[in-house]
């Protein structure tokens, strides 16, 4: 399952909350985080994390990984932990938003 | 920030190592995992770049690229485009160069938006002149401000001996170059303490041109010695070479202290010890002491202002004037030409408005029949899926690669036409100097205008690229005939504007070249060129005070005349003070036979003038030798504006002694006044003053009256050939005294040629323009006609097949020409008529007796712009005629 529209930024930015990361390990993190529910092609994640650079929130520094190859690796920045909060709230908002439409009707989808 | 960031992606190193970073990331990450795990990676490169706003950007380079490939294809098309809009866009650029150098440029000082220029404002009018005292006092007692002052002044120079050219000089105050903040490029510039001693600082300064030009940029200048009006002065130091002062236009050569005044300036008195006739020489300008406000500077100059002994003296009543104390911004400097010249500028931005406007139609016309030529490909786009936003961004690109190509040549073409111009309008007078070095706004202005310009001529292909249908496309044949004989096309309007717009400019340049003749024609005709100018200055001529300096000068003027008049082929000599050059008339203040006061011109001069100038006599006699001494009663000639006027048409020779004239002021300011005496009467002439209506002239002997000396104007009627003569004149002036430089030897022609200079630059520019129009008139009709012609080839083959005669065939093209033309003689024929209404006011300046709407000038440039038009329509006609049906048959 592909993440919702719009989420994508949320996530890889949380993800990035527990220290840097490079791109393939971040698409792994999430799809191991979410129990393997999300799966995030990687076509969709670059993009994504090339707009997050550009707009501050995350940097990228080419880096010596565990295996002895350089690769990019990106960090949340100040701007974009202040972001990450940002984007909590309005989610926590929204998905309670979104649960108390669906509540009422929950009986009637099972009955 | 991210505008930043997107913005460095610009530039293409950046872009290239951002390409390269994301590329190595993308290979280290395929090779951490599966191949089949990571899906498409050229597209997620893709769609990172689309994040970054490359993709836009590199959809553009590629518009670019291919834009400029297309136009080195077509070079006939490219060139052709080029060169008409670079003379449009050059010709602005010039234009806005000049009004940018003389209005708008910062003046080359420290600190210049904190510079102030003083005048003296009485209820008509503004002075920027001051004399000396009032300066002195100004400076003495003004607290808040510090001031400085210079004078304007011909400097009679002599390097070793050798009498070089007059040089423009300035007489500067000790603070002068310390308040504008020069610093010196040699040795060292003037300071306070070279202005104490009147007459005891002969040193001088000298501009970065001077040195280079005189002395070949001597190292060892500091310390060399020239002579200006035969006293020895010590050169002490180099202006650096930007430095022209604070007014814009001019350029002086050698500066001294104000001090010298006496022993430099050609005029009548020691203006340092006596105010003379109020003569306000110097210039003032300055700076605010830090921390005091312009109110309070401003008010401390007001304050003095009421003092009486600080305010000037009337001339002839000896009153006390009323005046007031101004301060302006001198920012970007003083300029006499933004008055002289803002009348031309006016008028020439019009034209060189219209004839971009013609170069814009006509590259519009041209850019479609190109795209009309490219249907096809279009059509071919669109159907393969390209946007259409994509093909007009690719119409407006080509234009605007165009415009681009044809702006930065119009900048080179621009630098090069106002240093002409420059020395075009400075001609026969003291050189205008300007720095025409197009500087930021230039730049920006000619930028500007090629992006308006390509939008302007490219919008309309633009649009029809958008209206493109991709099935008529297909068709082509169809759309061909539909084309040529569909309605009104954009490109016949285009045509029809520049017909009208040509008209417009046609019709200006046709007035202005009308107004110039008959200002020429006032005057003696072929005698112009009979008549010799030459300006002479002999040594001494500024000693009026001291004791027999004028009768020694009467003395030598008198033998000059008798020398030059003595040479075989000379008819008569005269001296006068005036040439229609440098027209100095002093004014003078009479009482009428009626009791009512006037003020009249009064010229200085010597007997036969008027036989030497050619103005006939009406009554009366010519001055004679018992009119040239000062004791004997004051004798006038007048003119006949003079009786008409200021005598209400009382004969001139019947009210002797009822008219009086102020001779002087007694120290105490009481007018003197004496009878005056008139001889004779001469006809009205325009000359010196060329433009104006004839005012009342009063003409008097150099003894006689009392004004300025200085250089004298030589004028000398000869019956041979004047450059012959022009040797023995030199030979002449010499042997009266060796060191008299002779300034220039001219016809009257040449001199009323010059003193015509605005309305010669007005009048040569615009019909130069005009002929520009006319060309690219021609260039466009000849195009639109020569495209249509090739596209109703197979129409035309089948009207010969069918028995049209060559003559019908070639008959129908011409007509269509024609109608085109004559549609835009209709547009333009109004249109000149509202444009001559809107700018009557400037014009009427310019024009002189010709009215904007004069029915010849209308009428003459009609018929120049069918009978040229015509030529242009005729050779696509005749191609037309000569079609041979079955190859066009053959071809379709």
């Amino acid at each position: 399952m592909e993440p919702l529209y719009g989420v994508l930024d949320m996530l890889v930015l949380r993800t990035l909350l527990f220290g840097p990361l490079h791109g393939y390990a971040i698409a792994r993190a999430i799809h191991d985080t979410s129990r393997e529910t999300l799966h995030i092609e990687f076509g969709s994640l670059y993009p994504a994390l090339k707009r997050l650079e550009l707009k501050g929130w995350i940097a990228a520094k080419w880096e010596m990984s565990e295996h002895k190859r350089r690769a990019k690796v990106y960090r949340l920045t100040p701007a974009g932990r202040t972001r990450l909060r940002q984007e909590k709230s309005e989610w926590a908002e929204f998905v309670s938003a979104v649960a108390r439409i669906m509540k009422p009707a929950a009986r009637e989808i099972d009955s | 920030m991210m505008v930043w960031k997107r913005l460095a992606y610009l530039l293409p190193w950046r872009r290239r190592s951002a390409e390269r970073d994301m590329q190595e990331e993308l290979r280290s990450i395929a090779a951490m995992a599966e191949p089949r795990e990571l899906g498409n990676l050229t597209l997620a490169a893709e769609d990172a770049r689309a994040e970054w706003g490359w993709t836009r950007l590199e959809e553009v380079a590629q518009d670019i690229r291919y834009a400029v490939r297309g136009l080195v294809k077509q070079p006939g098309f490219t060139v052709t485009a080029v060169v008409s809009l670079a003379l449009g866009i050059g010709a602005n650029t010039a234009l806005f160069t000049l009004i940018n150098t003389v209005t708008w440029k910062m003046l080359p000082v420290r600190d210049p938006e904190h510079l102030l220029v003083l005048g003296q404002q009485d209820p008509t009018s503004v002075s920027n002149g001051f004399t000396y005292q009032q300066y002195q006092a100004i400076r003495d007692h003004t607290h808040s401000m510090d001031v400085a002052a210079y004078s304007r002044v011909p400097l009679n120079v002599s390097i070793e001996g050798s009498t070089e050219p007059t040089a423009e000089g300035q007489l500067v105050s000790g603070n002068y170059f310390s308040l504008l903040g020069v610093r010196p490029a040699r040795g060292r510039l003037l300071g306070p303490d070279d202005d104490r001693v009147p007459s005891g600082h002969p040193v001088a300064v000298i501009s970065d041109g001077y040195w280079k030009g005189q002395f070949a940029r001597d190292p060892e200048i500091v310390g060399r010695q020239l002579s200006l009006s035969g006293v020895p002065f010590t050169i002490v130091g180099v202006t650096p070479p930007e430095f022209f002062g604070v007014e814009v236009g001019t350029g002086p050569k050698i500066f001294v202290p104000v001090m010298v005044q006496p022993i430099v300036m050609p005029v009548s008195e020691n203006l340092l010890d006596h105010p003379g006739l109020y003569s306000t020489w110097l210039r003032t300008f300055g700076r605010v002491e830090p921390g005091v406000s312009l109110a309070k500077a401003s008010a401390q100059l007001n304050a003095l202002a009421k003092d009486a002994d600080w305010r000037p003296r009337n001339k002839f009543t000896g009153a006390r004037e009323d005046v007031k104390l101004v301060l302006r911004s001198a920012a970007t400097g003083l300029s006499d030409l933004r008055h002289q010249f803002s009348l031309p500028l006016f008028i020439l931005t019009g034209v060189v408005g219209i004839v971009l406007l013609i170069a814009c139609a006509n590259t519009g016309n041209l850019v479609l029949a190109r795209s009309a030529a490219r249907r096809p490909e279009f059509a071919l786009r669109l159907a393969l899926g390209a946007g259409r936003s994509r093909l007009i961004r690719q119409v407006l690109i080509e234009a605007l690669v165009l415009a681009g190509v044809a702006g930065a040549c119009g900048v080179g073409l621009a630098y090069w036409a106002t240093q002409g111009l420059v020395a075009y309008a400075s001609a026969g007078r003291s050189a205008i100097v300007l720095d025409v070095t197009p500087d930021l706004r230039v730049l920006a202005f000619t930028a500007a205008l090629s992006t308006l310009a390509g939008l302007l001529f490219g919008s309309v292909p633009a649009i029809r690229a958008s209206r493109l249908d991709i099935a008529l496309g297909g068709q082509r044949d169809l759309a061909r005939t539909r084309h040529a004989l569909g309605g009104p096309g954009p490109g016949k309007a285009l045509v029809v504007s520049q017909v009208a717009l040509s008209l417009v400019l046609l019709v200006g340049a046709g007035l202005f070249v009308r107004s110039l003749q008959n200002l020429n024609r006032q005057e003696t005709g072929s005698d112009q060129t009979r008549v010799l100018v030459v300006r002479v200055e002999p040594r001494g001529s500024d000693q009026r005070n001291a004791a027999g300096a004028t009768d020694r000068l009467d003395r030598i003027y008198r033998e000059l005349i008798e020398r030059v008049e003595r040479i075989p082929g000379v008819q008569s000599a005269s001296l006068a003070r005036t040439s229609s050059l440098t027209p100095i008339s002093f004014s003078s203040r009479l009482t009428r036979p009626s009791g009512a006061d006037a003020s009249v011109q009064t010229l200085m001069l010597y007997p036969r003038y008027f036989a030497t100038m050619g103005i006939p006599p009406v009554k009366g006699r010519d001055f004679g030798d018992n009119d040239l001494r000062s004791d004997s009663p004051l004798a006038v000639i007048v003119n006949e504006a003079f009786v008409r006027e200021t005598l209400n048409r009382q004969d001139p020779l019947g009210v002797q002694h009822r008219v009086t004239m102020v001779t002087g002021l007694s120290p105490q300011g009481v007018p003197h006044r004496q009878p005056v005496n008139i001889i004779g009467v001469v006809r009205d002439s325009r000359y010196p003053a060329l433009r104006d209506a004839t005012p009342p002239i009063m003409y008097q002997t150099f003894l006689q009256m009392r004004t300025g000396r200085g250089q004298m104007v030589l004028h000398v009627r000869v019956a041979g050939n004047p450059a012959e003569i022009v040797r023995q004149v030199r030979s002449a002036v010499q042997a009266i005294d060796k060191a008299v430089p002779m300034f220039e030897v001219h016809t009257l022609a040449d001199e009323v040629d010059a003193a015509l200079v605005r309305e010669r630059l007005i009048a040569t520019l615009s019909s130069a323009f005009g002929i520009v129009a006319l060309v690219l008139v021609c260039i466009g009709l000849y195009g639109l006609i020569a495209f249509t012609v090739s596209r109703r080839a197979a129409e035309i083959g089948i009207r010969i097949a069918l028995g049209a005669t060559r003559s019908d065939v070639g008959g129908l093209i011409a007509r269509q020409a024609l109608r085109l033309v004559l549609a835009g003689i209709a547009a333009g024929l109004p249109a000149a008529w509202i444009v001559g209404r809107l700018a009557s006011r400037q014009l009427s300046g310019v024009l002189f007796e010709l009215t904007p709407a004069d029915p010849i000038t209308m009428m003459a440039a009609t018929i120049l712009l069918v009978l040229v038009a015509m030529c242009a329509g005729a050779l696509p006609a005749r191609r037309a005629a000569r079609i041979d049906p079955i190859v066009a048959l053959r071809n379709e």
